[in-house]
């Protein structure tokens, strides 16, 4: 039986706060007191909550159905802003809240487990929204004692967050504010701290800003930099000294090197990605024909070689840059000028679909897009969209448009309707499309148009099998089948996002390995369908967020440049979504009653019944 | 559809995993179950060999549909499988005969895809065979009937071919690694 507690600590503004040995729960035995180590810490259990316009701290163990019912990381801040948020609210209002969120597996011997996920209501897309980034600050966050940390209300005056192991504090920033993400994230990492941060981007609450980690891992879509903006919360840094424990250590040791044995024999994880680091796919997705060029346009790119993971290989003297725990560390830095490169979909978009040929120019949009934190992918879609319309192949300057916060800085979407030109922007539900086209992967094509954050390559990741033929090489120009296919996936990974786990392990695992890691992290059975189901729980709670903000199914398609005689044909697409919708259980993109109560959504979608009588 | 089924019954039965009437192959389409006719043979599958059946509830074409349509069933609706074949695998029969509870293959190949092959216990087309095989394929990629055969699962069909082959391969590999080891 959970004893659930709730401490509410007074904060006193700069007066540092010792939490209390607040929780008393068998059998865990946990302490917040620093220099002690962390006992048996199984599972997500513990939040925290700053609220920034009451000067208040709140700590409390999560009930155990929500942490079994969604996992970790994407699928408890899922669950959580579905519960706090109320409908219809200004994403840059002081009542959206942000919540970091590590998973069960994170920081752990678990390999790819460095990442942690950030979810709020997106500021570009009006959807609910995670986004998650790699580095060393997921781990450092579970370290410090806090699986989950919620973001409330408005500061008054430029603030950052401090965990140092088991004290928080909350610190004025003043003189950070107007700094961009080096400078501010070299002033915070001092003694040892991971640093996640905004630049100048997200205080002018522009809707692409990014959250950076550590410099360079950008929790990058959606415009999240911009709600941590809106709360004048420059930066969270966090420290941590506890061990994090698993339940069953044997069976995880078990579990661990069976998973290696199978990430060393994917040539995709162990050989193509280690070796050119992503920039590897750009001759390839060139060769298929399916490379984003001149704002997807065409789809294939004459000098592509110029801006490929080959040539920065053979130009450039690359040093290697990993995560927590990773072997692939597919990082790439410029050993020379110690600067970071950019990364496949950064290139695609700044080079291809912008038509410029020029690595170096990339490089500098890349270090711009990382320093005034804004993602790159949304950036450089909105380039492209400007050159379209604009003419030229400068992208110099609606980048500097871009981060200084002129019109272009509100997306492609925005920018391209402002022109009467809708349909030159390259985005689904207002999300830019990464680098692939929908028109040679059509997999991912229904991918884009049923995700629940836009246009995403992550949410299915058929990147795998489409196109690096990981598990199984399948048909990618055709879309029978992959009606089904889609919904697993997508379930699938939003039980990766939950553990959490970085996407690239799917080229190796599947959900049989995922849950027996989990299954050995929380010392609760989980098996392959219950980790799937879980997924699908995750997937469908969201999908009745976007409900129950007017988000309809009219939303699930792709722009129309996309189809049509040279393109994909419009009433295969539409038969194709409709037998999506079977196999998911929904009608017309709306989750049946029975679905629902299968999932135990029934509380959840109350709303749904009120709405319909 | 048929033709995707008709290319993988001609393969199992030219790989030696099955005698021609001994097995049958289904793919799950929407709410439906696409599934080889009682009697048909594997390896000359045209379009009148299969039948379209509820996905939810038996219905009256069952009565046309492989004896095992009720297995077939129970996995889908149990688990997220898009596609299932069921064949009489001989090595995989042999080592459920000498063997209870679950066989661990000696191959690497076997380790990476299974870690371990599930033996059940049912009789032919019955509820407790679909029980026992669907709760067993919530954790595992294949499992053996006794004295029977294999079901096999996959995203699609390929995978649930891979499956299968796999499994026959490790009970192979088993019978005549223990073989020699009890000489």
């Amino acid at each position: 039986m959970l004893i659930y507690i709730a401490i509410y600590i007074e904060k006193f503004s700069n007066k540092r706060v010792k939490i209390p040995k607040i929780y008393k729960r068998k059998p865990l035995k946990v302490t917040l007191y620093k220099n002690q180590k962390e006992i048996r810490l199984p599972h997500i259990e513990k939040v925290l909550t700053v609220d920034l316009a009451k000067d208040k701290i709140r700590a409390e163990n999560i009930q155990k159905e929500i942490a079994s019912n969604y996992i970790g990381g994407r699928g408890i801040g899922v669950k959580l802003l579905f519960d706090m948020l109320s409908p219809n609210i200004d994403p840059l209002s002081d009542e959206n809240i942000l919540i970091f969120a590590t998973g069960p597996v994170t920081g752990t011997i678990v390999p790819l487990s460095g990442r942690h996920v950030v979810v709020s209501k997106s500021p570009l897309t009006g959807t609910i929204f995670d986004s998650s980034a790699g580095g060393f600050f997921g781990r450092e966050l579970r370290r410090s004692g806090f699986d989950v940390v919620i973001i409330k209300g408005f500061s008054e005056k430029p603030v950052y967050l401090e965990i140092d192991d088991g004290q928080i504090d909350i610190k004025d920033a003043s003189d950070l504010w107007g700094k961009n993400v080096r400078e501010a994230t070299s002033s915070l990492s001092k003694d040892g701290f991971k640093v996640s941060c905004i630049g100048k981007a997200g205080e002018k609450l522009i809707l692409m800003s990014s959250i950076m980690s550590e410099y360079t891992h950008a929790c990058g879509r959606g415009g999240l930099g911009a709600v941590m903006g809106s709360k004048k919360l420059k930066a969270f840094r966090v420290k941590g000294i506890r061990d994090i424990n698993i339940s069953d250590e044997e069976k995880m040791k078990k579990y661990v090197a069976e998973s290696m044995r199978l990430l060393n024999a994917s040539p995709v994880a162990s050989k193509g990605l280690a070796y050119y680091g992503t920039p590897s796919l750009v001759n390839l997705i060139n060769t298929m024909r399916i490379m984003p060029t001149d704002n997807f346009r065409k789809v294939h790119f004459e000098n592509a070689y110029k801006v490929s993971g080959e040539y920065i290989a053979e130009n450039y003297d690359i040093k290697k840059k990993t995560c927590y725990n990773c072997f692939i560390a597919c990082k790439r830095e410029d050993k020379k000028r110690g600067i970071e490169l950019p990364e496949y979909e950064t290139i695609a978009m700044f080079g291809p679909n912008s038509m410029n040929d020029d690595i170096e120019k990339i490089i500098q949009a890349n270090l711009i897009c990382n320093d005034y934190g804004v993602d790159t992918i949304s950036a450089g879609s909105t380039v492209s969209c400007y050159l379209e319309l604009e003419g030229g192949n400068d992208i110099e300057t609606p980048l500097k448009e871009i981060v200084e916060g002129g019109p272009l800085s509100e997306g492609s979407l925005r920018y391209s309707k402002s022109k009467g030109k809708e349909g030159s922007s390259m985005s689904v539900k207002g999300l830019e499309i990464p680098g692939y086209d929908p028109r040679g992967v059509l997999g991912l094509a229904l991918s884009y148009a049923t995700s629940n954050r836009g246009a995403c390559h992550l949410r299915a990741y058929m990147v795998a099998p489409e196109i690096l033929g990981k598990p199984k090489l399948i048909d990618r120009l055709s879309f029978s089948g992959k009606s089904g296919l889609i919904q697993i996936f997508q379930n699938i990974s939003a039980g990766i996002h939950s553990l959490v786990m970085c996407q690239f392990s799917s080229f190796a695992l599947s959900e049989e390995e995922y849950s027996d890691l989990l299954s050995a992290a929380v010392g609760e059975k989980y098996t392959s369908e219950e980790f799937i189901r879980t997924g699908e729980r995750i997937y469908n709670l969201e999908r009745l967020f976007n409900i129950r903000e007017d988000i309809s199914y009219s939303n699930d398609t792709l722009p129309d440049r996309f189809f049509g005689d040279d393109g994909i044909s419009k009433e295969e697409f539409d038969s194709v979504l409709d037998e999506y919708y079977v196999y998911r259980g929904w009608n017309k993109g709306v989750p049946t009653k029975e679905k629902l109560d299968s999932l135990g959504l029934k509380k959840e979608a109350k709303f749904l019944v009120e709405r319909d009588s | 559809m048929w033709k995707e089924i008709a290319k993988f019954g001609k393969k199992l039965v030219d790989g030696g995993y099955l005698s021609s009437h001994f097995g049958n192959i289904s793919v799950r389409v929407g709410d439906s179950i696409t599934v080889t006719r009682s009697g048909s043979m594997l390896d000359e599958i045209t379009e009148a060999s299969v039948v379209t059946v509820d996905l939810h509830k038996p219905s009256s074409l069952d009565l046309i549909a492989s004896s095992e349509t009720i297995v077939h069933r129970e996995i889908y609706k149990r688990t997220s499988a898009l596609a299932v074949i069921h064949a009489h695998c001989p090595f995989a029969v042999v080592e459920s005969l000498l063997n209870d509870g679950s066989i661990e293959p000696y191959d690497s190949e076997g380790k990476f895809f299974f870690h371990e092959i599930p033996i059940v216990t049912g009789n032919i087309g019955t509820k407790e065979l679909a029980e026992n095989v669907a709760k067993s394929l919530e954790q595992h990629k294949g499992c053996i009937v006794k004295y029977h055969g294999t079901f096999a699962v996959g995203k699609i069909l390929e995978e649930a071919y891979v499956h299968t082959t796999m499994m026959e391969h490790s009970s192979k590999i088993k019978y005549y690694c223990d073989l020699t080891k009890n000489k």
